[in-house]
């Protein structure tokens, strides 16, 4: 794999591998990419997120070197966007929709793609054994991919995406249409990928659970423009970092909100109705000690308890990413 | 590919550590063509194509032979027909496979990951092109043990076969590339797929006018103009007719100018600007404009600097005395056979003659005297001589090929090519030649049978052997 050579001196900050600045996209009067800047660090999972329509694929296009920008430029590992066939010899990508040569056997595919990444057909072939040991699938090298499960494509389209040792992986919806299972493997291998090989993860993904699971850093996008990025944790206590949530029954839900709000320190009790028996609690005077917070918040649980209203679950440490990107592109939208 | 900047090494030097390297890299299009070559045959589809065009061949052989009335068909028209027949299949062919190559990748969802590689774009086209046209030295294989059957023997099997590679060789790139082109810009494939066909059947559609409109001036340079009919009309020509490559050259140059448009454009346009949607940018287009209408001027001075009418001359008028002799008088032959003769033209006169034209009839003497149009049956009908001096003459060879069997008189007319409009001359007829044809032998429906089952099971038991050859080296990795 890699050779890591940019790494070899231990404690050292991670290098910027993929620096993307203003970059624009129209398509018609539709503005679909405005002033994109972000950076992705060596080693990082990056989430990137945002409802249909928002941009993603086209920013993934764009960076993937597939779609030309109107606008801006962003470099992999130094190389200009300028030149897109150096670019693409440093990425790797699994796109959302990718299909795949049903008469192929898996090894062959593999080697098929790394030959085309200048390697010999020796190397190539050692090179495919290796990264289907790696997703899982030695033991279906010589099988045609016709006869693949969902989830071994999405491994083997990981492979593929692996096969020229990226600097920057690019993987849209990897996990879409995978049972629990498989997501959950999927997921660790990505994770493995950017932790082992040093290589920069975007993960574009609608399920927000997986983001936050092993995401380092999130870009939330909507109509085209980013609305918040930076670290996962940055991101979701910025925008939501007094609230608590709690869970009750959904024929308790309208009492709650009234018991709830008639409390004292609270400022703002908000139910949305596509988080189905979850009722946010938006805490006034935050900026007041850590045991006041502690006495409200459990004021909240008294308070339902007195009213006979079943608490399900409670969450007292702020809000969570779904909450963040509703109310993040909820906001755009109006 | 080739040429290596400092980032690019960088970037390889991501490479696998996989053992010291061994082989040699190839480069990105022989890998496109090998895949995709595995594709189309080994995924069947050029395979399934050819299987029901060896069928098709078949059958047409058979009925040949069987069909009484076409069972009279001269040897030669007969290999003309299945030629002209291969040929169109195999064009089909070309087309359907090309109008596939790109929008079926994109609907298959396989042209990203193929985008998003090193491997220059041109070099993909390119690929899939060399793969595109491979049906075709198969088609032409597999047409040639038919062509021998129809030929029995006949000595238009050689020029047939080495006409039909050549011209197939022009056209069949040409409409694989046209296909492609039309792939590039569709947005799904069954667009692809009905465009293609509608540009197919466009093309056919000179050769299915009345006789006469075909003949006529507009007639000629639609089929002069259309890439198919052209090559069919110099194929029918040369062929059938005995007509020589000199007088129907110009009959190639639509075939060739059309490929050479098609392909410039697949590889040096639409190739380079491949992407994922349909078409081109239009920066694309903007660059675009300039040289099609380079091409289009270029394709318009080719047209115009050759028309079918060229080589037509001019004489004068001059009467002498003059007389025509023929060295045989009587032949009996059997149908297809050659017979061959010579004239001699002499000036008895004490002045030089006018220009000479010695023209060629025959008459069917079992039809009340029908006329036999000589252009069927002989590639000279009229021989022409320059002027004689007194005393002096000339000697033509003539070649007749009998198509039809029957009682025949030929005789030839000595013309004095008439010099202005307001003079004429007087014709010098020939002695006749009796030429008697015997009944054409026709092709035994039996000695065809093995042909016309045969071929096809020789291309299935290959399918066989080629998916045995395949499921073989999947088991060895």
């Amino acid at each position: 794999m890699k050779p890591n050579n940019n790494h070899n001196s231990a404690p050292e900050l991670p290098e910027a591998i993929l620096v993307a600045e203003n970059i624009q996209k129209t398509y018609g009067n539709r503005k679909a990419v405005k002033d994109l800047t972000f950076t992705l660090l060596a080693g990082r999972v990056m989430g990137f997120l945002g409802p249909n329509g928002a941009g993603k694929t086209t920013s993934i296009r764009i960076l993937t070197t597939i779609m030309e920008p109107d606008s801006g430029n962003f470099t992999v590992d130094g190389t200009s966007s300028k030149h897109p066939e150096i670019i693409r010899r440093k990425i790797g990508v699994l796109p959302e929709n990718l299909g795949f040569p049903r008469q192929m056997t898996a090894l062959e595919y593999l080697r098929y793609f790394g030959q085309l990444y200048s390697l010999t057909p020796q190397e190539a072939k050692a090179n495919a054994f290796r990264l289907l040991n790696e997703v899982g699938l030695e033991n279906r090298a010589k099988s045609l991919i016709g006869s693949f499960s969902h989830g071994m494509r999405q491994r083997l389209g990981i492979a593929r995406a692996l096969v020229n040792d990226p600097v920057v992986v690019f993987l849209d919806e990897p996990t879409l249409g995978l049972d629990p299972r498989g997501q959950q493997e999927l997921l660790q291998l990505i994770q493995r990928i950017a932790r082992e090989h040093h290589t920069g993860v975007i993960l574009c993904s609608h399920m927000l659970s997986e983001i936050e699971g092993i995401c380092d850093d999130v870009i939330i996008l909507s109509s085209g423009q980013v609305v918040a990025q930076g670290p996962v944790h940055s991101v979701v206590g910025n925008i939501q970092r007094n609230v608590a949530r709690v869970r009750v029954p959904v024929e308790n839900v309208d009492a709650s909100l009234e018991v709830l709000g008639a409390l004292q320190n609270v400022f703002k009790v908000s139910h949305n109705p596509q988080m189905q028996s979850w009722i946010s609690v938006e805490l006034a005077d935050y900026d007041a000690s850590i045991t006041q917070n502690e006495k409200t918040r459990n004021s909240l649980l008294k308070a339902l308890i007195q009213a006979e209203i079943p608490v399900l679950s409670y969450e007292a440490e702020g809000g969570r990413l779904q909450d963040v990107f509703l109310q993040l592109t909820e906001e755009v939208i109006k | 590919m080739n040429t290596t900047s400092i980032s690019e090494k960088d970037a390889q030097g991501h490479m696998a550590d996989v053992a010291a390297p061994k082989g040699r890299v190839r480069p990105a299009w022989w890998l496109v063509f090998t895949r995709e070559m595995a594709d189309l045959w080994i995924g069947g589809k050029a395979l399934n194509m050819i299987l029901i065009y060896s069928v098709l061949l078949g059958v047409m052989v058979y009925v040949y032979s069987y069909n009484s009335e076409l069972s009279l068909i001269p040897p030669k028209e007969m290999v003309y027909e299945m030629l002209k027949n291969a040929m169109a299949v195999s064009l089909f062919i070309g087309l359907v496979i090309g109008a596939d190559m790109l929008s079926g990748e994109r609907e298959r969802n396989t042209l990203e990951s193929m985008l998003l590689t090193p491997a220059r774009r041109g070099q993909i086209v390119f690929g899939k092109f060399l793969a595109g046209i491979s049906p075709w030295p198969a088609a032409l294989i597999i047409a040639i043990p038919y062509l021998i059957v129809v030929s029995q023997g006949d000595e238009v099997l050689g020029p047939a076969i080495l006409w039909g590679a050549i011209t197939g060789s022009v056209l069949v790139p040409a409409y694989t590339g046209l296909g492609m082109l039309v792939s590039f810009w569709s947005s799904s494939n069954k667009v692809s797929y009905f465009v293609s066909l509608g540009l197919y059947i466009l093309f056919l559609v000179p050769a299915q006018l009345p006789g006469r409109a075909q003949t006529g001036a507009a007639g000629q340079f639609l089929q002069w103009v259309n890439p198919l009919a052209a090559v069919n009309h110099f194929l029918s020509k040369h062929l059938v007719n005995y007509r020589t490559l000199a007088e129907f050259w110009t009959w190639l140059i639509s075939p060739v100018a059309f490929a050479v448009i098609v392909l410039g454009i697949l590889f040096l346009i639409a190739g380079p600007g491949l992407r994922l949607e349909a078409g081109r940018s239009s920066k694309f287009l903007r660059r675009l404009k300039p040289r099609i209408s380079t091409a289009i001027i270029l394709a318009i001075i080719l047209l115009a600097s050759a028309t079918p009418a060229m080589g037509f001359q001019t004489g004068n008028t001059s009467v002498d005395d003059l007389s025509i002799s023929i060295d045989v008088d009587t032949a009996v032959v059997k149908t297809g056979d050659k017979v061959e003769f010579n004239t001699v033209v002499t000036n008895n006169g004490s002045s030089q003659s006018l220009p000479l034209i010695v023209a060629m009839n025959i008459i069917n003497l079992n039809a009340q005297g029908d006329v036999v149009d000589p252009e069927d049956w002989s590639p000279q009908r009229t021989q022409y001589s320059q002027p004689l001096a007194p005393g002096g003459s000339v000697s033509h060879s003539w070649v007749i090929n009998t198509i039809l069997d029957g009682d025949y008189m030929v005789y030839m007319v000595l013309i004095p090519a008439p010099g202005s409009q307001d003079t004429s001359s007087h014709p010098v007829a020939s002695p006749g030649i009796h030429l008697t044809v015997m009944p054409f032998t026709r092709i035994n429906p039996g000695g065809v049978l093995p042909y016309a089952i045969g071929g096809p099971v020789i291309v299935l038991i290959g399918i066989l052997v080629l998916y045995r050859m395949r499921r073989k080296q999947i088991d060895n990795g």
